[in-house]
């Protein structure tokens, strides 16, 4: 069935639907990794949000149980050039369009992504929906459209749980966790508690972490209340502390640093991160619309330890006076490369020696 | 002869990226700090860990290298040498030492270098990085900055190797 995308500044495309047969709102960004769709569509970094896909045929892996970033999606819509129905991957279980259909999210392909791509790199983020008729009605609607600034309380646990392990008791506050952090410190046997991120520093305290890891999460992170800022401040105070994604970008602000939104959102694998240290390159999956700005950094807390050498945008950062740390990037690895996964393993030796320290 | 590589080349410059920030976070930056090293692999190590720190702060710290022979407890004194090639001593007065050796062990290697260093002036303080502590200590000594913790039977042979004099980047422990 022919449907429509229809952007805020008036542009239309014309496609087919797949997915869901809804109506959509949402913000409209896009994504130039050539792997990992399943990853990205379920990731709640992307609540509320449209994925443009890059990738001119998107589906041909299906979907599979491992590949989960979060239980459902969060996102509002899909939007890829060509919906591989052919799928050569013997775990395929399920294809794209089945289980858009099954979590209600709309889809739209045949659409010229390379055109609505290089659009979107001058406009930038921008308002955007799927309708099957494109009419006055439908411009009304989408410019009454208000998007929600709620997307960490849409996506974070409202309540604590823990993944048991035998290894170093990890915290983790929750913005919009990605799956793939939990997977991580599983290969650590951490034993991981999830706190919400409205949790208060004695909760934290309490349950005596090894180690904190602030999530990442989506959204702006200046949306969040002052509260979390102040439980930053103290927790790094505290013990061994790792921000990723939304959880950098906090960090960033809880110690001074301020915030640049990005002209067009990053969300890719092709930009080379320089580890400032050791001049070593390496990639990693990149999700970011916002980056901490140079110049607000605050020279007696904080110090810049990675860079993007393509926009030489701030990837990772380190406190003077704890042994706490940042990056913007994903050292997850899903999807993505796996080099940037040292970071973990970085974390785990600083909990290591601030474990025997404390003994 | 059952050899077994415990840092290979990547682990260990994680461990001496670690060891660097380690050391401006207790040194509140690289102010009044001179890095001296433990001939011959503590050297290279320290001037591993001067790059890095100019990396970071675009700031020049001065490296020393310190010959602890003379000093150790197991040798009778022949001469009155010091250490250091006076050539390459810098003024330690009231400046921030951290020692940097490649393994500590019993502790006697540290209270040698320490012999030495105090014999050309009082520093401020002096900190002891070692990019693996192997345990079995026979002297009140420890480390400030640790890259690896490996215990160790004390029949087995902990090997660190530099690119610089050995090819190669790795610790080994063969028993």
């Amino acid at each position: 069935m022919t449907r429509h995308l229809i952007l805020e500044d008036g542009t239309v495309f014309a496609g087919e639907g797949f997915g869901s047969p809804a109506t959509t709102f949402g913000e409209i960004i896009f994504d130039t990794a050539m792997v990992g769709y399943q990853e990205t569509i379920t990731n709640p970094i992307y609540d509320g949000q449209m994925i443009v896909f890059a990738m001119p045929v998107v589906g041909a892996d299906g979907i599979h149980a491992e590949a989960y970033e979060s239980i459902a999606p969060k996102v509002r819509g899909v939007i890829v050039h060509d919906l591989a129905e052919v799928s050569t991957n013997r775990q395929r279980r399920m294809n794209l369009d089945r289980f858009l259909k099954q979590h209600n999210v709309p889809g739209i392909c045949q659409v010229d992504t390379r055109q609505l791509i290089r659009h979107l790199r001058e406009t930038g983020p921008q308002k955007a929906t799927i309708v099957d008729v494109v009419d006055d009605h439908a411009f009304d609607q989408l410019n009454a459209t208000v998007l929600t600034n709620k997307q960490v309380q849409n996506t974070a646990t409202p309540k604590a749980y823990a993944n048991p392990g035998h290894g170093f008791h990890i915290i983790v506050i929750d913005f919009g966790l990605k799956h793939g952090i939990l997977r991580i410190l599983g290969e650590y046997d951490a034993n991981v508690t999830v706190l919400p991120y409205s949790t208060t520093v004695d909760e934290v305290l309490t349950l005596d972490p090894d180690g904190i890891i602030l999530s990442t999460g989506p959204g702006n992170p200046e949306d969040l209340p002052e509260s979390v800022l102040t439980l930053i401040r103290v927790l790094q105070t505290k013990a061994p502390l790792l921000g990723v994604g939304l959880g950098h970008e906090l960090f960033a602000l809880a110690n001074g640093a301020s915030l640049q939104a990005l002209p067009a959102e990053y969300h890719g694998m092709n930009h080379p991160i320089q580890e400032i240290i050791s001049q070593q390159i390496f990639y990693a999956r990149q999700g970011r619309g916002y980056v901490v700005d140079w110049h607000s950094l605050n020279a007696n807390k904080l110090f810049a330890t990675h860079r993007d050498l393509v926009d030489d945008s701030i990837q990772g950062l380190r406190h003077r006076d704890f042994p706490a740390f940042s990056v913007q990037f994903f050292p997850d690895g899903a999807p993505g490369p796996l080099e940037a996964s040292v970071i973990i393993t970085d974390f785990f030796e600083t909990v290591a020696d601030y474990v025997q320290e404390s003994n | 002869m059952a050899e077994k590589v415990v840092l290979d080349q990547a682990a260990m410059q994680r461990a001496l990226t670690r060891i660097t920030y380690e050391i401006l976070e207790r040194n509140k930056g690289g102010q009044d700090l001179i890095l001296v090293g433990v001939k011959t692999r503590g050297e290279f190590l320290a001037q591993r860990i001067a790059n890095r720190l100019e990396q970071l702060e675009q700031v020049q710290i001065p490296v020393m290298a310190i010959d602890i022979t003379n000093y150790r407890d197991d040798r009778l004194h022949e001469e009155d040498n010091f250490g250091l090639n006076p050539d390459e001593t810098v003024n330690i007065i009231d400046q921030k030492i951290v020692l940097v050796d490649d393994v500590l062990y019993t502790g006697r290697t540290t209270r040698a270098a320490l012999d030495a260093l105090i014999q050309i002036g009082r520093p401020q303080a002096i900190s002891l990085a070692v990019l693996v502590d192997r345990g079995h200590r026979e002297l009140p000594i420890r480390a400030d900055f640790v890259g690896k913790n490996i215990p160790t039977a004390q029949t087995e042979k902990i090997r660190v190797l530099v690119e610089e004099v050995d090819g190669r980047d790795a610790v080994e422990i063969t028993n």
